[in-house]
């Protein structure tokens, strides 16, 4: 006997940058992945980190990939979608953190401009999460890429009205970012569509935890999350979702340490690389649309995933 | 020891106090009422007085404004006195008095209206579990040589009295001469519980007819008071008063960190033994009666409040899991309580469920007919707790949870009780931003009381000033909404308004200890809701209890997603549904025994472990709610 359920709901489509490269994500029919019983036109997507100052704590394994361009953006870019295949970049403006660089909106505006000029994929960018220096420095980034349609985060409680507002004004989407909370990430899609912004603009960033960092109770969120857009129709939660990967993995103390700290470990870069791959597919079953990662290989892992999935059903 | 004198004005009351002692002690000391939320911390800034002359030592505090501090505010709690002072208690800090309750009409919903009452007290058959009972004997002879005691027990018999009769040794020392006083005719006071007739006193002659009995609801914040006529059933004389303790902390938790100081449990127990004496004493002057006449005392009370009177311990009542020492209590007396009464009076405890579910709402269930009826009821009452049961003939569940002091003025930087001057009705003009207020008694504004709260966040989120998360859009084209010292905030009364002497605001800290209240009592509401899977609209009658629930309007209440969405006419307010029980206990052992019944078959649900419970507060943190469709009449959406 063959037992299907049909959903009320559909997570919406959204779609990122413009003409030829642009990507559409979301639509499905059905719970993650559960092919048998609805649609899922859009595959999960894949976008490349790349930062707008050197990072100075990433492990040898995730360094030696963009050794040569680590120091410029837009090589950088160009890099992840010529080389690597990426189907987006995600950019980092990692020099605005108040505790590091703390550099402002007007400092690193060029910049955006600069790799979102350079890139013909779709660009998102992403502030520190620091819901004050956000407010201040993502109007100006959204400003510096404005025409590309790209996506804005993170957008916080403390600063939708500033950030999303951005996002509205200079026509991109918008990444609402809540504490792996469904009440919290509905209340904020809610606050954020009020403002003006259809809900085909916004992708749910439920907030990512790495394998062994909380990838369980992230994973239960973006269930929940699905559960409640398929089954209770629910509208504000029927928009994509976005996940950060590379940055919680590659900050986990079982992906930096190195072979000679602990030979039973092995191979640093392999472990590396499974960790994110093992938390980027997690997440892919848990319903994610667009994964932002770090490493190459990690990437290649999770394609061939994604590939042995979709191809499997088609 | 070296001891100072301090005065407080305007009362013009004195204590004499320890050096180094606080002014919050010494108020205390001299009978000075002066609101303490924190119940001493430092945390509220309630204690506001201005020192007048003598030297003090104060601790600094970001709750004194400089400006304020320029003037000689001090917090009474941070303030030691080190010589004689005088000290002036501003309008603001005092206690006030209990404003009358007044007829209004509501707005929303079906008020139980006086002739109600009275046709609910026609429908008791008068039976009071202590009655006096006039007796007449045949005159014992050679040949009938039975003694007294068996001769009364005979006539109390014939009385209606057929449980076993016992007599009190005070009431045996006294039976020969009162039985061959009067030629054989006696009034016997008796306690009719369900296993024995336990006869107290007896009297020479006929004194029946001039017996009553005092109910009393002993409130966290208000003590009220009824005497009640045994031979009518109706009260004679009714009253109310702050409950004293207040001085000594706002909500229940704080009275149980209180009881855990150093002589905190007896002082406790003083200040509501003397509140009721307070209210006894006006009680008997307004009947023109004396203490004689008061035959038993029915106390109806919360778990704290019960535990506090009796004098036990609540310590494990606010530690994990939670256990009260008792929740049904024995008869006491009232003398050795304290209370100002005959050495006969007992008092009878209303018995409770659990820690945080108390006597005051098994007897106002009881009244409003709940646990009889077969329609489906959800009674709840707010104050800075939320009780709530659900239920009816065949079942009652019940929960509670802490909404914290923000319904009653507390943890709000003007918040205040509803005394007079607190700003209660508020419109806010969604065009201009301008707010319309209104106070009780029509006196100048001095603060904010709960239903003012309620009004004002669900005017301000209508007319935009705050977003679903309560937050204040500053960049309004008006100066009421402003960043202040304690971050944004609107003015609802600005300095020189109506004849305010500062500006009133209400912060966003402010809207986010109501949020948090508001979202508690809702989540609370949908817990048990599901825990029979019933939905809200299955529930035929919801019942509003307590002072809070009868000032609140309930349409602004909705919303801002405190109640239920349901229709007006499943709205009743009960008001006191606690002294209302305490007044059924009195004239009728059925009643009695059936509020017995009702708390034994109680399921109390915690929530403090719930799951259930915290995911829907986080969702009922927003305006009205995070799921807009448990608000069908709640307009929502942007606003330019």
């Amino acid at each position: 006997m063959e037992v299907k359920e049909t959903y009320n709901g559909k997570i919406r489509e959204a779609t990122i940058g413009l003409g030829d490269t642009a990507v559409t994500v979301g639509g499905e029919t059905s719970l993650p992945l559960y092919m048998f019983e609805g649609a899922a036109p859009n595959k999960p997507v894949i976008a490349l980190e790349v930062y707008d100052t050197k990072p100075e704590d990433w492990p040898e394994a995730a360094i030696a990939p963009y050794a040569d361009v680590l120091d410029d953006p837009v090589k950088w870019a160009l890099k992840c979608q010529d080389e690597y295949k990426a189907d987006m970049i995600c950019l980092n403006l990692a020099s605005t953190n108040p505790s590091t660089g703390d550099r402002n909106g007007a400092d690193i505006a060029p910049i955006v401009k600069a790799v979102a000029d350079a890139i013909k994929i779709p660009l998102i960018v992403y502030g520190t999460a620091n819901a004050d220096k956000d407010a201040e420095v993502m109007p100006k980034a959204a400003e510096a890429c404005q025409g590309k349609r790209a996506l804005i985060g993170p957008v916080e409680e403390e600063n939708y009205k500033t950030v999303a507002a951005a996002a509205l004004g200079f026509d991109h989407l918008a990444a609402p970012h809540s504490p792996i909370d469904v009440n919290i990430a509905k209340q904020l899609n809610i606050l954020i569509t009020q403002l003006g912004l259809a809900p085909e603009r916004v992708i749910i960033d439920p907030t990512t935890g790495a394998l062994g960092y909380g990838l369980e109770y992230c994973y239960s969120v973006m269930e929940r999350l699905r559960l409640a857009a398929m089954t209770q129709n629910d509208s504000m939660t029927q928009m994509p979702m976005i996940n950060q990967i590379g940055r919680e993995v590659w900050k986990a103390k079982e992906v930096k340490t190195s072979e000679a700290d602990e030979p039973a470990w092995g191979d640093a870069e392999t472990r590396g690389v499974l960790w994110e791959a093992l938390t980027a597919t997690a997440l892919i079953m848990a319903g994610s649309n667009i994964l932002v990662m770090r490493h190459p290989k990690a990437v290649e892992l999770t394609r061939q995933f994604v590939a042995a999935l979709t191809g499997a059903t088609n | 020891m070296k001891t100072h004198k301090v005065t407080f004005y305007p009362d013009n009351r004195v204590a004499e106090v320890a050096d180094g002692e606080s002014v919050l002690t010494a108020a205390i000391a001299a009978e000075v009422h002066i609101t303490a939320t924190c119940g001493g911390d430092g945390d509220c800034g309630k204690c506001r007085v201005i020192v007048d002359d003598g030297a003090i030592v104060t601790k600094q505090t970001p709750k004194v404004s400089d400006e304020d501090a320029a003037k000689g505010y001090v917090l009474a709690c941070l303030t030691s006195v080190t010589s004689d002072l005088k000290v002036l208690v501003p309008p603001e800090t005092r206690l006030g008095i209990v404003p009358e309750e007044t007829e209004e009409a509501v707005t929303y919903g079906k008020m139980m209206t006086a002739a109600e009452e009275a046709e609910s007290l026609d429908a008791i058959t008068l039976d009071p579990p202590v009655a006096q009972f006039f007796l007449t004997m045949t005159p014992p002879t050679l040949d009938d040589n039975a003694s007294d005691t068996v001769r009364l027990t005979r006539a109390l018999r014939q009385a209606g009295v057929d449980e076993p009769v016992i007599f009190k040794p005070a009431a045996l020392k006294e039976a020969a001469v009162a039985c061959r006083q009067e030629e054989w005719q006696v009034t016997a006071t008796v306690r009719r519980d369900p296993e024995q007739a336990l006869v107290t006193m007896l009297q020479p002659g006929d004194q029946t007819g001039r017996a009553v009995a005092l109910a009393i609801d002993v409130g966290t914040t208000t003590v009220v008071g009824k005497l009640i006529d045994l031979d009518t059933k109706e009260a004679v004389a009714e009253t109310s008063a702050y409950n004293r303790q207040i001085s000594c902390g706002e909500d229940v938790i704080s009275r149980i960190v209180y009881s855990q100081r150093p002589g905190g449990q007896a002082r406790l127990r003083e200040l509501v033994v003397d509140t009721i004496n307070e209210a006894l004493r006006r009680l008997l002057t307004a009947a023109d009666m004396t203490q004689d006449n008061v035959v038993a005392v029915y106390a109806a009370g919360n778990t704290i409040m019960q535990h506090l009177l009796l004098g036990l311990n609540p310590k494990y009542l606010r530690e994990e899991p939670y256990i009260p020492t008792a929740t049904t209590f024995p008869w006491v007396r009232a003398r050795e309580l304290g209370l100002k009464l005959g050495p006969r009076t007992n008092l009878y405890p209303l018995p409770c469920v659990a820690s945080y579910l108390g006597a005051d709402i098994v007897a106002g269930i009881v009244a409003a007919g709940i646990p009889t009826s077969e329609k489906l009821s959800l009674y709840i009452d707010v104050g800075t707790n939320g009780e709530m049961v659900l239920g009816n003939n065949e079942y009652l569940v019940s929960c509670s949870c802490s909404a914290g002091p923000a319904f009653e003025g507390g943890g709000v930087k003007y918040g205040m009780r509803a005394t007079f001057g607190a700003i209660e009705e508020v419109l806010v003009d969604p065009t201009t931003y301008e707010p319309t207020i209104k106070t009780v008694g029509g006196k100048r504004p001095i603060g904010i009381c709960g239903s003012g709260l309620i009004d004002a966040l669900a005017e301000m989120f209508e007319a935009g000033v705050i977003d679903a998360k309560g937050k204040i859009n500053v960049d309004l084209p008006t100066d009421r909404t402003r960043i202040g010292p304690s971050g944004p905030e609107y003015a609802l009364a600005a300095a020189g308004d109506n004849g305010a002497d500062r500006d009133i605001v209400i912060t966003e800290a402010d809207i986010d200890n109501l949020l948090r209240a508001k979202a508690a009592v809702f989540a609370a509401v949908m817990v048990l809701l599901d825990s029979v899977s019933v939905s809200l609209q299955d529930v035929d009658r919801f019942y509003i209890a307590g002072s809070f629930g009868r000032h609140l309007d309930a349409a602004r209440a909705i919303t801002i997603g405190l109640l239920p969405d349901l229709p007006t006419d499943k709205f009743y307010y009960i008001g006191n549904g606690s002294l209302w029980g305490a007044h059924n206990s009195a004239i009728s052992r059925e009643k009695r025994a059936e509020i017995a019944a009702t708390a034994a078959r109680m399921t109390y649900l915690d929530l403090s472990t719930n799951n259930k419970f915290m995911d829907g507060y986080v969702a009922a943190l927003f305006l009205p709610h995070t799921d807009a469709t448990l608000f069908p009449s709640v307009k929502t959406g942007a606003r330019a």
